[in-house]
């Protein structure tokens, strides 16, 4: 019962807070390396940025698999929700490909890891933006 | 306006290529101070080498 008094009179900054830290969170998805950037953490911003970048040219250079949402199995479903984890990274990864996916080859099956990875990175790093935001990491 | 790119990268490349990316991403997301950044970038660049070699050659007597 305190709790649920406690909650319910929480002070109207805490939601306000919580929704800068939500919009942080998801800038940072969207631009890799806009949420610690909007924090004025520039280092973290830079390498985020760099990372993520050289990771989705590399991937889409060495013509990995960028996945689409009309995915054959799980797998390929869970690919899609990884590869989207760049945010708009994701799109400039399908421009880059202009001759598709050729996962014939080592370098292809490197190609889908680095593109995988690229947006999984970027997931861990606006999840970290989002909980600096609400004060929880430094 | 389309970019064409192709790259030939071998597999220790590649494996070296992300192995930095992501050792310097981890380096300064989990660290604050320069030097901390420097030391967490080099030990787990040098565990992901370590581990990936080290798998390699695990499964050399499978190869053949």
């Amino acid at each position: 019962m305190a709790d649920e008094t406690a909650a319910s009179t929480a002070p109207p900054q805490d939601s306000r807070s919580e929704a800068v830290a939500f919009v942080i969170g998801v800038a940072g998805w969207l631009v890799p390396g806009l949420g610690h950037a909007l924090m004025k953490m520039w280092g973290r911003a830079v390498a985020c940025f760099l990372t993520v970048g050289m990771l989705v040219i590399l991937g889409a250079g060495m013509r990995g698999n960028v996945f689409t949402s009309t995915g054959n199995d799980a797998f390929d479903s869970l690919g899609y929700l990884a590869d989207l984890g760049a945010g708009t990274f994701y799109l400039m990864a399908r421009s880059l490909e202009t001759h598709g996916a050729d996962v014939s080859h080592a370098g292809g099956d490197y190609g889908t890891r680095f593109l995988a990875t690229a947006g999984i990175l970027n997931l861990l790093a606006a999840l970290h933006a989002y909980e600096a935001a609400r004060g929880r990491k430094a | 306006m389309t970019l064409e790119m192709g790259f030939k990268i071998s597999h220790l490349q590649s494996m070296l290529l992300f192995a930095v990316l992501i050792s310097i991403a981890f380096g300064f997301l989990g660290r604050r101070r320069p030097i901390e950044r420097v030391k967490y970038i080099v030990w787990s660049l040098f565990l992901f080498l370590l581990i990936g070699v080290g798998i390699g050659w695990a499964m050399y007597p499978f190869s053949r």
